[in-house]
């Protein structure tokens, strides 16, 4: 779907393919359909990472071959950013520091409501560039969501260049820890420790709200996009695309 | 008109466990019913509307009925995307109330005036506006909002003008509230603070129809058509600009089905230059009485020769 001949935002969707994967594999408990009212909520905060989240549905079988194959195509619903039209996206992020603030919410709902939902959401390192994100965070753990797990995607870049020289972050597992969240700190590509620490947060005691700084690699699995950040959004041609899926394979 | 929200939102609150507020550090005793009967539904969300409101379409998609409070400086104007794509884009019902609509912040200047607040949502598909006129109307309208299936945007003014409806009027959306018969050549179109404004200055010309708009979004062409043709022309007064408010959406409607002569009173392309009182900045944009009639006069002044002959000069 990334050959679709539009421009695509593909080297973030690597960085956090892993996350998903071992999100949508042992944690969201979501049964036969994606509006499962018992599953756990998933919210890509960062929206640009989308197609990831597509490959996922696919293997979910939420999503067709057709789907895939047929990408930006005319009359299809599948766009560039995530899109909550789409049966299985939460949210319409894209804009971005939207995400988490929609994510709190659904947690502060399910709190009240005593569902033992819980909320996932993955928010971008370039992303907490935004203002409501910090609002979001500061809300939550004054609110007291231990059901919401923020897993941060810090693959060091944004659009324009590596986080540090654009808006640096600093210490970030510091700046959650500060904010209240119980966090941990993870290499995002290991899925065996993704999904060992989700597990440990998700079972903390406590009333803080949960935190998890995945460090990953912009472009993770294609030598030719780990690091390049011109990859953040561009076209691929027939060649990059059969060289990256030669590497993928 | 502010206890009549409170009161509205109290008993809303106890009758849905679903209804929550939230406010954004704002408020102050109009919602010390709400927080004496049903403490458990009142969200303080602090000083980060954008967040508020997101997490109220959170609330929304978990179940819940949000009522977002807010200054209409900030409600919606700060938080046009948030409405847009968190709330709007998946029409979750979510009330949004704007207090302290136009100038009447007068003291506090342009950062608590609002005054494009119903342009800037106008065109946020799905989204309804209200602007009720008095209590009455204020009631009817929250009635209206909580029953809602899609996001309403409720404009609120902070003045309590008084009522100018003698009975308890009914609320449908799309249409106008008569408020005075009349024959006459004008009729007077006024929503919010401006109804006691046009009941007042029309007097000046015999027999004028007045009518209230509490439901600016959705607004029924044919219904404002029908009673703009009944007379010569017609008189719009918002304490709003005159861009994309009342105005621009009476004469949209008037435009499409029977084209007449609208004059448009509303602030024009400006901010408050002076504070003061609510009174002296209401006659710095023109809105008093005696503005309002002297700009209707020129109006009257400066249309074409009539199809009919009957007097509209006073």
């Amino acid at each position: 779907m990334a050959r679709a001949g539009s421009a695509v935002h593909i080297a973030c969707a690597f960085s956090l393919i892993e996350i998903l994967a071992v999100l949508y594999r042992s944690h969201l408990k979501i049964g036969e359909a994606p509006d499962d009212a018992h599953g756990h909520h998933l919210v890509l905060s960062k929206g640009h990472g989308v197609m990831a989240q597509y490959a996922c549905l696919r293997e979910m079988g939420w999503l067709t071959d057709h789907d895939m194959d047929h990408y930006f195509g005319d009359g299809t619903l599948l766009k560039g950013l995530s899109d909550a039209h789409v049966p299985g996206v939460e949210v319409s992020s894209g804009s971005l520091g939207h995400g988490l603030s929609v994510g709190v919410g659904l947690a502060l709902g399910e709190k009240r409501k005593g569902t033992g939902r819980r909320v996932f959401a993955v928010v971008g390192d370039g992303e907490a560039n935004e203002g409501p994100i910090w609002e979001a965070l500061l809300f939550a753990s004054h609110f007291q969501l231990s059901n919401l797990t923020v897993i941060l995607d810090v693959n060091g870049f944004q659009a324009m260049g590596p986080t540090r020289e654009i808006m640096d972050l600093g210490c970030i597992t510091g700046k959650l820890t500060a904010f209240g969240l119980e966090t941990r700190e993870v290499d995002g590509h290991d899925e065996a420790v993704l999904d060992r620490t989700l597990t440990e947060l998700t079972n903390l005691p406590g009333d803080r709200p949960r935190g998890l700084v995945a460090h990953t690699i912009k472009g993770k699995g294609v030598s030719f996009m780990e690091g390049h950040n011109r990859w953040h959004y561009t076209r691929l041609t027939d060649e990059t695309f059969h060289a990256a899926v030669a590497e993928l394979n | 008109m502010r206890k009549a929200f409170s009161a509205a939102l109290a008993a809303a609150a106890g009758k849905d466990p679903r209804v929550l507020l939230l406010t954004g550090d704002h408020g102050y005793a109009l919602f010390d019913e709400v927080r004496r009967l049903r403490p458990d539904q009142y969200i303080n969300a602090g000083v980060a509307e954008q967040n508020m409101v997101g997490v109220a379409a959170g609330l929304a998609k978990a179940g819940y009925r949000p009522v977002v409070y807010g200054l209409s400086a900030f409600v919606p104007v700060r938080v046009l995307e948030q409405i847009k794509i968190d709330v709007c884009y998946e029409s979750l019902p979510v009330v949004f109330v704007g207090d302290g609509a136009g100038v009447v912040y007068s003291t506090l200047g342009a950062s608590h005036q609002s005054t494009e607040d119903v342009a800037a949502l106008r065109s946020l598909p799905g989204l309804s506006i209200l602007s009720p006129a008095d209590a009455a109307e204020m009631a009817a309208a929250m009635d209206l909002a909580l029953a809602a299936d899609g996001p309403v945007y409720l404009r609120m003014g902070k003045s309590d003008l008084g009522a100018v409806h003698t009975t308890t009027p009914t609320l449908q959306w799309g249409r106008m509230v008569p408020v005075q018969p009349g024959g006459g050549p004008l009729v007077w179109l006024a929503t919010g603070s401006m109804v006691p404004t046009a009941l007042t200055a029309a007097i000046e010309w015999a027999d004028s129809a007045v009518w209230s708009v509490p439901c600016i979004k959705p607004l029924d062409a044919g219904h404002v058509a029908a009673v703009c043709g009944r007379h010569e022309a017609v008189v719009v007064l918002e304490e709003h600009s005159v861009y994309g408010g009342l105005g621009s959406a009476v004469a949209e409607c008037t435009a499409a089905r029977h084209p007449t002569w609208v004059c448009r009173i509303g602030v024009r392309d400006r901010f408050s230059r002076c504070c003061g009182s609510y009174e002296y900045l209401m006659h710095e944009h023109r809105l008093d009485v005696e503005s309002v009639q002297a700009q209707v006069r020129d109006f009257v002044a400066a249309l074409p020769a009539r199809r009919s002959a009957r007097p509209l000069a006073a």
